[in-house]
């Protein structure tokens, strides 16, 4: 049985819980970067070209406080590592005839929640396909773009009045994050999962939140070395 | 424009183009098939959402019941509408919109 190449549209589709959950966090960095006073192009600038919404976040940081520019880029690319793994990883599921021809320009949008959708949906069975590829990374990066322009022309307390929406909001990643855990979780996953997340969150507690997803993935990697 | 900033943003992205695309671009993945390298590989996309999810959730964690509840049902929510609907989508969106409607209830 052949299975049909899922289209750019389904991957269009697929980015919608991505979307949600990504426009109210650009649209707060968006209020921040005007609250640290940069211009509505500046934030849409940082978003457009880092497109990593921690490591962004940080960087306003970095900039208000007038940290030497390679020092601070050196921090933004430490915490970004871990996306080295994430196309091999992806493309390890997808077997060894799937097509790259076109990576250079979807693979820039592998970000942590467009890696899991992917890696999910190819756990459920579907086939590999750039087209897809480009539908979902490219519904994700215009909704960041898009939340990050919107927040910076808001500014200030937009959200404020509304306490209930803000929460639900803020909620759609880690809700997500669970939804494509339970996704790809398997008996043989369990021992992988469960010391990564052991691990993250000692070295969080200890050493804070970049060092703690840098170790939790790396712990939970090594793990997957010891299985037969 | 700010020009430290835009530096800043280049080296960044640029790094995130090369993370995200150069492995992809060599196919790291053919050089590993039935080595350690590709155990590893295939350990590292659950053990990364694994990650993801811890660190998304640790910051609301609270001994605070009352504020802990949204999280909790925000959790079970998604837990039961994934083994409802087993779509990812529908499990997202319940898990936000139990969260949000409990944070409103007790507000």
């Amino acid at each position: 049985m052949t299975r049909t190449a899922p289209t750019f549209l389904a991957g269009l589709g697929a980015s919608l819980p991505i979307v949600m959950g990504y426009v109210p966090i650009a649209f707060s960095f968006g209020v921040a970067a005007s609250r640290a006073g940069f211009s509505t192009l500046e934030a849409f600038a940082l978003s457009l070209i880092i497109y990593a919404g921690a490591s962004q976040f940080l960087a306003l940081a970095l900039l208000a406080s007038g940290a030497p520019v390679l020092v601070s880029a050196f921090t933004l690319i430490a915490m970004n590592l871990r996306h080295v793994l994430y196309g091999p990883a992806l493309l390890r599921e997808a077997g060894p005839e799937a097509a790259t021809r076109h990576a250079w320009a979807w693979a820039f949008g592998l970000t942590d929640e467009v890696f899991g959708q992917a890696l999910g949906a190819l756990a459920r069975g579907q086939r590999f396909s750039e087209p897809y590829m480009f539908g979902l990374g490219l519904g994700a990066y215009a909704a960041w773009v898009g939340g990050t322009v919107a927040g910076a022309v808001a500014g200030g307390s937009a959200l404020e009045g509304w306490p209930a929406l803000s929460a639900g909001l803020g909620f759609m990643l880690p809700a997500l994050f669970l939804a494509l855990l339970l996704s790809i979780l398997s008996r043989r996953q369990v021992p992988v999962v469960t010391v990564a997340g052991g691990v993250t969150v000692v070295a969080t507690l200890t050493l804070g939140a970049t060092s703690g997803i840098l170790l939790g993935m790396l712990a939970g990697a090594l793990t997957g070395l010891l299985r037969r | 424009m700010n020009q430290d900033l835009l530096i800043l943003a280049l080296l960044a992205g640029a790094a995130n183009w090369l993370f995200r695309a150069l492995p992809v671009l060599l196919r790291t993945d053919r050089l590993a098939m039935g080595g350690w390298l590709e155990r590893f590989l295939s350990a590292t996309g659950p053990a990364a959402i694994g990650t993801l999810f811890v660190a998304a959730i640790l910051p609301a964690l609270t001994p605070d019941l009352l504020r802990l509840a949204p999280t909790v049902l925000g959790a079970a929510a998604v837990l039961l509408a994934w083994l409802a609907t087993r779509s990812v989508v529908l499990a997202t969106l319940a898990g936000a919109v139990a969260h949000g409607g409990l944070v409103w209830l007790l507000a």
